[in-house]
């Protein structure tokens, strides 16, 4: 067997493999965890998009699914629009406020984007919290929108069980990995690669670096807001302080940190190991320590910084060329997806 | 019709005067070299050729059109290449990566980048090292490295910028007679260098500035032989007079 063969039959082991769990665990808890971790590594391979490939710091993005959220819910309560629809309209109007706000913001270097986009992100949770009412869409301020579980089924994207949340997140997760797969083997990887390292050198060799990265920052906000709708269809609640918190914001650039920016693989790895350890302190120390999985998050990243700069994708995938050399022979070692 | 045609270029930074009123062409084929004392204006110049800067003052003509205030990647399209004094590799990447980038200039397709930039790499005895990421790199193969990207965007004027600097004799060597074959290829070369050996074997016509200003220009042996030349390197009291 070629090394691109038994990548590919162990990516479709593994993806099979979570298309089974529900079959086997039946507890609720559990899949809605399992679910906030896939939608975790969904919103940090969008983030990735931007974060990874653009090489800018990105720390607004809770913004972008708070976009998502309340155009789904306010069109679906105030009009009865389906959230699938509402889905797709968060998505465009997230990726046009994106390029507007790229367009001023890419122009600046390090701290100095993070800085702005922080700015961005908390403007939008603030004004969103002090808006009762714009014109007629009813935003409801600092208390949020319920969205009461009326008629279930897949066109109100609504579901009594937890199986149905698990599929379509699971479903979002695969395409969006699929999709930055190819982005990545595309001429726009290439560009955005190049313009995030070296941009002068980027230029000279024809790439319109701003260009490229709008390009990512609308698809990547136009992904985000994706899940956004997602999240307010899972909980049936949303407010500001929740769904564009800064604490969002920075968990997804943190997962993409410590499981490795500009990866396709670093982003699910980061969120495999990060989720459970923010759920399971939520759920042991959340009445005694809570914040405990942000100083348990801190002490990761400082640590990953140190001994693997470029996240944990890096060891994992040459662990893993090992593996696959001790068990296929020579011919079986090659670079892993 | 000349490649390049530059006329009046003059750029401020500020109160500084970098270059003044440089008058310069390059025709078809040709390999024009620019040699200054450090400070002199030189990647000035380039700068203001290749789109990084806009000229305060003059024109910019590039096969008869004027270019000025263009940006570099449209410059890059029209077939103006250029490598950085300081190299700039994408350092993460693989050699081969860091070629593509340039060879997706002409074609959207990865198979096609792939290609072409395999061929350049071959062209450049550069083949065995595809592998290597880029940050690994020796500043010999940096240097190299900059001239296939650059090449890669199938350029019809390559500017260099000090290539040869910091290379050890026989890679100079090497470089010379590449560039000779890039030049019998069809490309013109517009290059900037230190090393009097190499521009004196390459170039048909030398240009000289100092303070941003011409002050010789013609073959290689005029231009050594020159006054104001060798008053500009050495200063005014070793000149015999």
């Amino acid at each position: 067997m070629t090394p691109k063969k038994i990548n590919n039959c162990a990516l479709v082991l593994i993806v099979l493999i979570a298309f089974g769990v529900p079959l086997v665990v039946r507890s609720a808890t559990y899949l809605h965890i399992l679910i906030l971790l896939y939608m975790y590594a969904y919103l940090t391979t969008s983030w990735n998009l931007v974060g990874g490939f653009a090489g800018v710091l990105p720390l607004g993005h809770a913004a972008f699914v708070g976009i998502g959220a309340y155009t789904s819910t306010i069109l679906s309560l105030q009009y009865g629009v389906s959230p699938w629809l509402g889905m797709i309209i968060g998505g465009l109007l997230a990726a046009i406020v994106g390029v507007i706000i790229g367009k001023p913001t890419f122009k600046m270097r390090g701290a100095y984007f993070a800085l702005a986009t922080i700015a961005f992100g908390e403007g939008i949770r603030v004004l969103i919290e002090n808006i009762d009412y714009l014109g007629p869409l009813n935003f409801n301020g600092p208390r949020g929108l319920q969205i009461p579980p009326l008629d279930t089924g897949l066109s109100r994207f609504m579901f009594e069980a937890k199986e149905p949340y698990y599929y379509i997140i699971l479903v979002m997760l695969v395409a969006v990995l699929a999709l930055t797969y190819f982005i990545s083997r595309s001429k726009l990887g290439f560009y955005l690669n190049a313009g995030g390292e070296e941009p002068e050198a980027a230029m000279a060799l024809g790439v319109n670096v701003a260009r490229a990265k709008l390009i990512a920052m609308a698809m990547s906000c136009f992904l985000t807001a994706l899940a956004g709708t997602f999240w307010a269809q899972l909980t049936l609640y949303i407010h500001p302080k929740s769904i564009i918190s800064l604490d969002l914001s920075f968990e997804i650039a943190f997962i993409a940190l410590i499981g490795g920016r500009g990866s396709i693989a670093g982003p699910v790895l980061g969120a495999l190991l990060l989720r459970p350890v923010s759920d399971f302190s939520r759920i042991y120390f959340g009445d005694t320590v809570p914040g405990l999985h942000l100083i348990i998050f801190g002490v990761v990243l400082i640590v990953v910084m140190i001994y693997q700069p470029r996240g944990l994708q890096e060891p994992l995938t040459r662990a893993y060329n090992r593996l696959i050399h001790r068990f296929f022979g020579p011919q079986g070692s090659g670079r892993a997806a | 019709m000349n490649m390049l045609e530059v006329k009046q270029l003059t750029k401020d930074f500020g109160g500084l005067r970098a270059i003044d009123s440089l008058d310069l062409t390059i025709g078809k084929q040709e390999i024009l070299g620019l040699i200054g004392p450090n400070g002199a204006g030189k990647s000035t110049a380039f700068n203001c050729i290749a789109g990084v800067y806009a000229p305060t003052m003059g024109d910019v003509y590039f096969e008869g059109s004027r270019i000025n205030g263009q940006k570099p990647w449209v410059l890059c399209k029209k077939g103006i290449a250029r490598t950085f004094q300081i190299v700039k590799p994408f350092a993460t990447k693989t050699v081969l990566y860091n070629v593509m980038v340039g060879s997706f200039a002409n074609t959207n397709k990865r198979s096609e980048a792939k290609e072409k930039a395999m061929q350049i790499l071959e062209f450049l005895q550069f083949a065995d090292k595809k592998d290597i990421r880029a940050g690994n790199l020796t500043i010999g193969d940096r240097k190299r490295l900059e001239i296939a990207r650059a090449l890669a965007t199938e350029p019809k004027l390559l500017l260099l910028d000090e290539v040869m600097a910091g290379l050890r004799p026989s890679e100079v060597d090497e470089l010379v007679d590449m560039v000779r074959r890039l030049r019998q290829s069809g490309i013109t070369i517009f290059v900037i260098e230190h090393i009097m050996r190499a521009i004196m074997a390459l170039s048909d016509r030398i240009v000289v500035i100092h303070f941003g200003r011409k002050i010789a220009e013609g073959s290689p042996e005029k231009v050594a032989s020159d006054e104001n030349v060798i008053k500009a390197y050495l200063g005014g009291e070793y000149v015999v007079s």
